[in-house]
Formats: C-alpha cells, sequence, structure tokens
C-alpha cells in the first residue's frame, strides 16, 4: 500500500532499525576493531593489528575449541534429534497421560538453565547423587561425572540434551500434524504395518524438519554459556571450555578484551556458516512441504 | 457499513495493548521505585557498599562483623553485598572499574594486587584517615611481608581472610596406624601408602590435595625453589618446580596413595573437604581458613600440622586483601576507611579468625590469644600462626595474577591429570610467560 | 484405548512401560528438586538415596528466603523479563507494519537488516556491547538489561508475517475512518493479531525471565539482581553445597515458569513451533 505521507514507514521503522544497529550491527564492527587491540580495560589500549588472531591460531587454543565446541554439538545434535523425534512418535496421540507426558519433557526447555544445572549437579554428584547412590547399590562403577575429564564434557552434552529434547520434540510434533492423515488411512489399507509406514510416509515428510531441528540445535549448541558456568567453569582441564566460555573468560577472568574479540569475531564467522546451513535446510522444508502462512 | 462497524469493534478491542504498553513504560520508569519500596530495606542504595566473596562459614562471621560495625557507627553504615567466589568476585570489580560503578570497598586475592595496584585503579590506603600510622599489623600477613619489599610502595590493601596451607590428618588414622603427622617428604610419602586402604569406592586414600597453585607454590618453596629469580624472570621454580609436580605424579599415578581431586578452582577443594569428611582421604593439605569447619563437621578427631619439609620449610599466604577501588567517591572512601579501621582492631581481627580459623591480621591480637590460653587450648589453631616463620612473600609482578591464572593452574591440572612429564610443562609455562607477557 | 485391540495387550502394556520409563527421566528429577528442598542437610549426609523426607520441613525455603531478597529479585527479574516482552510487541507491530503493508524505498534493505540480525545473538554481541555500555555508565542498569533486547528480530519477523495475510481493506476502512497510523497499527491490527503477539510475548518472557548469560555479565550490584543469578549465588563455595537450601532455590526460581507454562502451554508452544516452520 501507499504509505499516507512518504516519511510514515520510515518513521514507524525507526525505534527498531535504531536499536538493531545499536545493539547487534554496530558491536560487530566494534568487535572487529577491538579485536586489533591489545586492552585490559583498565589500562591504554595497543594496536597489534592480527596479533590475537595470530597466537590464538599459533597457540592451538582456536583449534582445540573449534574441535571442543563440535564435538560437544555432535553429541547434543545426534541425541537431542533422536531421542525428540523418537518422543514425538511416541507421543503424538490423544489422551492425558500423554500430553501429561508431552507438557513434562517440553517443560525442561522453558525452565531456567541455572535451575537445570544445578538440579544436574546434585543428581551427578560424585559422593550422595542419586545417579551416583543408584549405581553404587547397583553395583555398578560410578565416576566423578563432572570431575573428570574424560566425562566432564559429554556429561554436560548429555544435560544439554535433557534440556532441549522437548524442543526437538515439538517441532517434530508440529511436522508430524502436516501429514495428511488420509497417507496413512490409505496406507494401511494396503496392508503396511507401523514400520513400513513410518518408513515409507512419515520418515519422508519428516527429513526437512529433521533437517531443521539437527542445525537449530547445533546452532543453540554453539551458544551454550549457562550450564558451562553453573556446572564446571569450563574444567577439569579446559575439557568443558567451549566457545562462549572461552569468550566470557578471556574478558572477565583474563581481561584480554583484544584477545576475546578476536574470538568473537572467529565465532560470528562460524555462526554466519551454520545458519548457511539452517537456510539450506529451510529451504528444503519450505519447498517439500507447502505449508499455508503463518496461523493466525 | 459493515466494515466501519467492525472497525470500530476492532478500536474498542485495543484496551489490553494500550494496558500492555502503559504496563511496559510504567515498569521501565516506575520499576526501581517500586522494587526499592518492595525491595529488602537492607539494599537501600543510599549505603556504600562492601562486596564479599566466599559463603559459608567466612560469611556468616563477616556479616556479624558488618553488622556490629554499622551498630557501632551507624554514619558509616555499609551494605555487603555478595559476590560469588573469589574469581567471580574479580571479574565483578573489574567489570565495576570500566563501568565506574565501582563498591566502596572490597577483598581482592592478594595476587592480583600488584596488577591492580600498578594499573592505578586501586585507593593508596596510606591516603586515608586514620590508616597511615603503624596499624599493629602481622607482617607476614599485611601487604609489607606478603610482597617482596621495595622502598616507598604506597600502601594498597589490609589483609583480610589470611591463612597459610596446613595439613589436616584424620586423628582416627592417626591412632590406628601409631603414626605422628609427616614432617618431611618421605615421610608424606610413607604415610601416605601406610594410610590408603581398600579399593574401588570404598577406598581411603593417604592423601589427598586440590591440584592447585597455592599448594605447587609450597611445594616449589619447600623444595628450594623461587617462583621469580632475582632479575625478576619468571623460572617458576625451575629444578624445584619439576620435583613438586612429579611428588604428585609420584603420589597419584605410581603409587595411587593420593586422591585426584575433580573439578576446578574452587569445586577441587570442597571435594577435598568433603573427601577427608567422609574418611576418604586421610590427610588433606587445605587452607587454615577451614578449621573450624571441618572440626565441627568431623565425626574423628581432626590434627592440623604443619606442612612437610623437603630441602626447608616453606609456606605461602594465601587469602584476599581490602582494597579501596579509587573510583570510589571521597565519601565512600571515607566510610571505607573507618571499616578498614574497625576490621583491623585485635578484637575484631580475633573474633573473625576464630570463628573460622583464619589468622589474626594483628600483632596485639595474636599476643591477646596467647595471653587467654586460647591457643593453649586450641592446638589446631596455632598451627599457621607457627608457620608464619616460614612464609616466602610473593614477587610484587603486575603479571604474578595472570601467571597464576592463564598459565601455571591450567597446566598443573593437565600435568597431573594426564600424567605429563614435568620438564616440558613448565618449559611450555616459560614459554607462554615470554610470549604473553 | 485402541479400537482395533482387545482390553489387554502384551505390546501395548510394553510400550506402555517404555514410555513411562523415558518420561520417568523428566519427572523423576523435579521431583528429586522438590523431595531435596524438603530434607536437612544432615539426612542428605546420612542417606542420600532416601526417597522421602522423614520430616518434611521447610527450613531450606526459610532459609532461600532469608538470606535473599527474593521478592526484590524477582521483582527485578520480572520487571526485566515484562519490559523487553512488552517493547518487543510495541516496537515490532509498527516496524511489522511498514513492512508488510506500506511500499517505500529501501524496504528490502531494512527487511534484510532485521533477518541479518537474527544471525547474530547476545553471546557474539556480549563483548562490545559491554564495553560500549561501560563508559556510558549504564553497565549495571535496567537498561543494560532491557535496551539491547527491546527489538526482536523474530518478533518482527513474525508479526510482518502475519500481517500479510491481514486484508489491505482493512487497513483502507481505517483510514477512511480518520484513524491515524499508530492508530491503525496498536488499535485495530494489534487486536488481530492477538494469537501471534501472545506467542512473541510469552517466548520472550519465559527466555528472559530465565536468562543468566546477559544479566550475568551487565550487572555486578545486587540493585539490579536477578533471580537465576542470585540462586546460582546459592551453591556457595568452600565449606560444603547445602543441596536442601540451593534446591529451595531451584523450586523457587523455576515454579513461576511452569505455572506459567501450564497455564499458556498452547501459545508457548506454538511460539516454537513457528521457530521451525
Amino acid at each position: 500500500m501507499k504509505p499516507r505521507r512518504p516519511l510514515d514507514p520510515y518513521l514507524l521503522l525507526l525505534p527498531s532499525l535504531a536499536v538493531l544497529l545499536a545493539f547487534v550491527i554496530a558491536p560487530l564492527f566494534f568487535a572487529a576493531k577491538t579485536s586489533l587491540y591489545r586492552w585490559d580495560l583498565l589500562t591504554e589500549a595497543r594496536f597489534v593489528g592480527l596479533g590475537n588472531y595470530a597466537s590464538l591460531a599459533s597457540s592451538g587454543q582456536l583449534g582445540e575449541l573449534v574441535g571442543r565446541t563440535f564435538g560437544f554439538g555432535a553429541i547434543v545434535v545426534v541425541f537431542g534429534t533422536t531421542l525428540g523425534l523418537a518422543l514425538a512418535l511416541a507421543l503424538d496421540r490423544p489422551g492425558r497421560l500423554y500430553a501429561f507426558f508431552r507438557g513434562a519433557i517440553f517443560s525442561a526447555y522453558v525452565v531456567s538453565w541455572v535451575a537445570v544445572a544445578l538440579l544436574w549437579m546434585w543428581i551427578l554428584d560424585a559422593d550422595s547423587g542419586l545417579v551416583t547412590v543408584v549405581a553404587r547399590a547397583l553395583g555398578l562403577p560410578t565416576l566423578s561425572w563432572l570431575g573428570d575429564p574424560r566425562s566432564a564434557l559429554v556429561t554436560i552434552a548429555l544435560v544439554t540434551v535433557w534440556k532441549i529434547t522437548g524442543y526437538a520434540m515439538v517441532v517434530f510434533l508440529a511436522g508430524l500434524q502436516a501429514i495428511p492423515p488420509s497417507l496413512h488411512e490409505a496406507a494401511a489399507l494396503d496392508g503396511a504395518g507401523a514400520w513400513r509406514r513410518f518408513l515409507h510416509i512419515t520418515w519422508p515428510s519428516l527429513k526437512p524438519t529433521t533437517a531443521f531441528v539437527a542445525t537449530t540445535s547445533l546452532i543453540a549448541s554453539f551458544q551454550a554459556f549457562d550450564v558451562i558456568r553453573v556446572m564446571t567453569q569450563g574444567g577439569p582441564v579446559r575439557s568443558t571450555t567451549l566457545f562462549v566460555y572461552a569468550i566470557y573468560e578471556e574478558v572477565f577472568v583474563n581481561l584480554r578484551v583484544g584477545k576475546a574479540s578476536a574470538l568473537t569475531v572467529v565465532f560470528f564467522v562460524l555462526l554466519l556458516g551454520l545458519t548457511g546451513l539452517q537456510l539450506w535446510a529451510f529451504r528444503t522444508q519450505r519447498a517439500s512441504r507447502p505449508r499455508e502462512e503463518e496461523p493466525a | 457499513m459493515t466494515r466501519r462497524a467492525s472497525t470500530r469493534a476492532l478500536l474498542r478491542r485495543r484496551g489490553w495493548l494500550g494496558a500492555l504498553g502503559s504496563l511496559s513504560l510504567g515498569a521501565l520508569a516506575g520499576g526501581p521505585v517500586a522494587s526499592s519500596l518492595l525491595g529488602c530495606s537492607a539494599l537501600s542504595s543510599a549505603l556504600p557498599a562492601l562486596w564479599f566473596s566466599y559463603g559459608g562459614k567466612n560469611r556468616e562471621a563477616l556479616l556479624a562483623l558488618v553488622k556490629a560495625f554499622g551498630e557501632e557507627q551507624p554514619e558509616h553504615r555499609l551494605r555487603a553485598v555478595y559476590q560469588g567466589d573469589y574469581f567471580e568476585l574479580l571479574a565483578k570489580l573489574r567489570t565495576a572499574m570500566h563501568a565506574g560503578a565501582v563498591p566502596a570497598v572490597t577483598h581482592v586475592i592478594a595476587e592480583v594486587m600488584p596488577y591492580l595496584a600498578e594499573a592505578g585503579v586501586l585507593e593508596p590506603l596510606d591516603e586515608l584517615e586514620g590508616l597511615s600510622g603503624d596499624l599493629e599489623l602481622v607482617p607476614e600477613l599485611a601487604q609489607e611481608g606478603a610482597f617482596t619489599p621495595k622502598p616507598g610502595r604506597r600502601l594498597y590493601g589490609l589483609p583480610f581472610n589470611r591463612s597459610t596451607p596446613i595439613a589436616y590428618l584424620n586423628g582416627a588414622v592417626l591412632d590406628e596406624l601409631g603414626l605422628a603427622p609427616p614432617t618431611t617428604w618421605e615421610e608424606l610419602e610413607r604415610f601416605a601408602a601406610l594410610a590408603t586402604k581398600g579399593e574401588g569406592s570404598d577406598r581411603r586414600f593417604g592423601f589427598a590435595c586440590p591440584i592447585d597453585w597455592w599448594f605447587w607454590v609450597a611445594l616449589v618453596g619447600q623444595a628450594g625453589g623461587e617462583l621469580v629469580d632475582a632479575e625478576g624472570r619468571y623460572v617458576l621454580g625451575a629444578e624445584a618446580g619439576e620435583r613438586a609436580l612429579a611428588l604428585w605424579q609420584r603420589l597419584v599415578h605410581e603409587q595411587g596413595v593420593m586422591r585426584p581431586p575433580p573439578g576446578r578452582d574452587y569445586n577441587a577443594w570442597q571435594v577435598t573437604n568433603l573427601d577427608f569428611l567422609a574418611g576418604r582421604a586421610a590427610m588433606i593439605w587445605t587452607s587454615t581458613a577451614f578449621l573450624r569447619y571441618l572440626e565441627e563437621n568431623a565425626k574423628f578427631r581432626v590434627v592440623a600440622a604443619p606442612l612437610p619439609r623437603d630441602v626447608r620449610h616453606a609456606v605461602p599466604t594465601g587469602g584476599t586483601m581490602f582494597v579501596v577501588p579509587r573510583a570510589a567517591t571521597s565519601e565512600e572512601k571515607r566510610h571505607a576507611a573507618a571499616f578498614l579501621r574497625f576490621m583491623v582492631l585485635p578484637e575484631r581481627a580475633n573474633e573473625f579468625a576464630t570463628k573460622t580459623g583464619y589468622i589474626p591480621v594483628s600483632r596485639a591480637g595474636i599476643a591477646e590469644l596467647e595471653r587467654s590460653g586460647w591457643y593453649a587450648s586450641h592446638a589446631n589453631d596455632a598451627v599457621a600462626r607457627d608457620q608464619l616463620r616460614h612464609v616466602r612473600p610473593w614477587p610484587w609482578s603486575p603479571e604474578l595474577f595472570r601467571v597464576q591464572r592463564e598459565v601455571v593452574q591450567p597446566r598443573l591440572e593437565e600435568a597431573v591429570l594426564e600424567r605429563r612429564p614435568p620438564r616440558e610443562v613448565l618449559a611450555s609455562a616459560r614459554h607462554a610467560i615470554e610470549e604473553g607477557m | 484405548m485402541s479400537e482395533r485391540r482387545s482390553s489387554f495387550d502384551g505390546a501395548v502394556f510394553a510400550r506402555g512401560s517404555v514410555l513411562g520409563l523415558v518420561a520417568a527421566l523428566w519427572i523423576v528429577p523435579y521431583l528429586w528438586m522438590t523431595i531435596t528442598s524438603l530434607k536437612t542437610l544432615d539426612e542428605i549426609v546420612q542417606a542420600p538415596a532416601y526417597p522421602l523426607p522423614s520430616h518434611p520441613n521447610l527450613d531450606a525455603y526459610r532459609e532461600v528466603f532469608t538470606s535473599l531478597p527474593v521478592g526484590r529479585y524477582l521483582l527485578n527479574t520480572l520487571v526485566m523479563a515484562g519490559s523487553i516482552a512488552c517493547l518487543q510487541i510495541l516496537l515490532a507491530l509498527p516496524a511489522g507494519y511498514a513492512l508488510a503493508k506500506l511500499r517505500f524505498v529501501g524496504k528490502r534493505a531494512a527487511f534484510g537488516l532485521v533477518l541479518a540480525c537474527l544471525l547474530v545473538p547476545p553471546q557474539v554481541t556480549f563483548v562490545p556491547v559491554f564495553t560500549m555500555l561501560g563508559p556510558l555508565g549504564l553497565v549495571n542498569s535496567m537498561a543494560a538489561l532491557v535496551v539491547p533486547f527491546a527489538v526482536s528480530a523474530f518478533g518482527t519477523f513474525l508479526v510482518r508475517q502475519a500481517l500479510l495475510s491481514v486484508p489491505d481493506e482493512i487497513i483502507e476502512a481505517a483510514r477512511l475512518d480518520g484513524a491515524s497510523e499508530l492508530r491503525i497499527v496498536y488499535g485495530i491490527l494489534a487486536p488481530i493479531l492477538r494469537p501471534t503477539l501472545a506467542a512473541v510475548f510469552l517466548f520472550s518472557f519465559v527466555y528472559h525471565y530465565s536468562d543468566y548469560f546477559w544479566p550475568l555479565v551487565m550487572t555486578t550490584d545486587d540493585e539490579v539482581r536477578t533471580l537465576p543469578l542470585a540462586i546460582a549465588l546459592l551453591r556457595e563455595q568452600g565449606t560444603g553445597v547445602r543441596w536442601p537450601v540451593v534446591m529451595a532455590g531451584n523450586v523457587v526460581l523455576s515454579a513461576p515458569v511452569l505455572i506459567v507454562f501450564a497455564l499458556a502451554q498452547r501459545h508457548i508452544v506454538r511460539a516454537v513451533a513457528a521457530r521451525g516452520s
């Protein structure tokens, strides 16, 4: 439509764009600039060119961080997506009990990370945690789950799976509901069993959803911070120092703002790559499943 | 017509949105007002802030003193704000310095004081009223003795939460084995071996100690090394640094008599305490700060002992210093000075020390405890005080804190848990210091 | 339940049990949190796994409420999350309207900018925003918690999408009635978009209520401390964790969200599913 006065659209957009420019776009440039300095917030900044990037790369810190973060992401994505799909298939039926189960599983997604992290610290406590005590009673070997550098990252990844599986499940449920029931009915009339119906009807229609869930979970896992800050502070032996936590530590603990900014820039580039992946998944999903516009 | 009617109907329904709008604007504008009305009165923002860290018993003891101070000198009343552990507090403090919203007074770990002082963000305390003369502090715990001296250096910190590492032994195990606390490294290894028994989750380890910078520095000193050489270069104890690491590795891996404590920073300390209390470790090294806590929670007799010697006796001091940020207002500094004068008084220093296990920071305070027979009846409390003779001062080096946090601490964990050769570990640490500083 | 099967069926039973076990993975932790909060520390040390508190008591809750100004922190949190959610809606409406309905030069660029901001999470902007706000004296203020989130790129996008399916005639009619643009946006279009706005509001509110990251890096003082920060500090270092107290804090922190969730599950689920579709 034609605006009433030519300036109207700009005025309507102004507040939003101003905030986005100030708090999203400008900081990106600011980070890029700061990444060329050595600065501890308290004393004068010193220009070091690409020195921060060079030392990140040559010390092996960057490679380690990227590898660890991807490893963490892989566990979260594989388990979260598989479990989310399985739960969506199992719980996609009417009845109060199922609704309660769905609600319980999804509730973990809305509860604060602080609560989830503290709760699991207690359950996994190497002395009196529920898991430890039960395992000991059953004669199973126990581990200091969060205290052992071999198990800490996997443990945190599984806690993350616990928290976000509800999200995957909900998206899969939405995907399932978009499959016309007539398809299943027709296949059932043809004598197809549950497994064959899943393989030939459900799975093909859910493929794009799966790609979407997987990429979204990957991006989310890249942003993991709260859980690490509360549960392990990056230890033991840096085994849980993931990307965002490393940035935080450089700024607030080591006071290396330049290095943190360099990490931020690299992190943003990585996220851009992942988002490219997501856009591709998004497109495939749209293309294969023509949907109505947003439900109003 | 109909369309117009529906438009009007829609217009009438905008009430909820208006409510939402005014709610949000109201919340933004009125939030602080409303929250100060509803909030706890102790949080009244008019009071200057004292930021503190460390929970549990220490917190209770400190809060009692802050309260007593407020009652005694209401015109200087402070509001105590808990900021998590030492490192969390430090992160917050530097955030606040950057933002120009500092507390009137806080305490920081001693290792970071040279950095903050040289960066010019701390107020020289001898400039403040009543803090310029002789405060009768225990020199090893105060700035003058806790750091390598330099003439003309201003006073930036007053001691608080000051400690040395000591050994805690399970009295029942001592009785069972008929042993005395070890006094040398060889005796330590022998004790650890003899006191270890059982398998799996029932195993009792002879020894446990956080794989932490502080205890490593103690070992380095005992092995005859220094962190910094005469020219101010970080040699990290050279040979002695390697011997210190090798001792831990031997105890953990070869002999299996030291429990490798998990976790990072103060998590590891907590785990060590719990292992001791649960009888899973017959002897631990930790701060004298935990004396009361361990005594009160142990189901056995707790015996404190000085750390053993190798080629000599040596311990570092630990804990914090009260500092006043330079960016605080002069009004805030006045209140801070009053509080600091209050805290270094012998009876206050003693009250805090006897409630926790820290060493009293006041010379007169220690003399008073001596006179009143407190040390005679609390032999465990005397251990840390007696160890003051063996204190090795920290280098006054702005890099000290970075060397600790960024270079040495992460490598220690790695070296012990993953059994890296000590020589390589320390060489890489020295290299990192040269590169990064 | 099944129409085609008899009243008892082994397979149904087996599947039911497996499902029950899986669901227990989510339900038991909540129960354990609540049970622990009703125990005493001694009880936990003595019999860590005993399922029921011997003398259920509220001491841990009393401790939480006396050691922390919970009301104050909760209010801070609600003010923050509420302000963010409201602002996001108030600002998304005019922006979404311009992007969906009005023709103007630079529309594609503006829309592209909004979409681009979807790619930049707070984890990327916190370092520069922190260093920018510091010298302005804005760190440590409610503004530092709220203003950076006043615009939600996603919310703006959703509002725009929803407005695309609103017929232009409604707007034309309102213009004929002499309604101003702002009146059209807030008075006429907003009520039509109510479900979308409710979803944006609830999702944003719940997200920011629970957020730990941003308040952690932007604030130092307890004047603006939010509840998640305070609860995380309950796990005091040094002398043994008092798990009953920490779990009581957890219950206090989670209960409001869980109640909102129970009441408005539909909307929150819709907001989440909208991201996926």
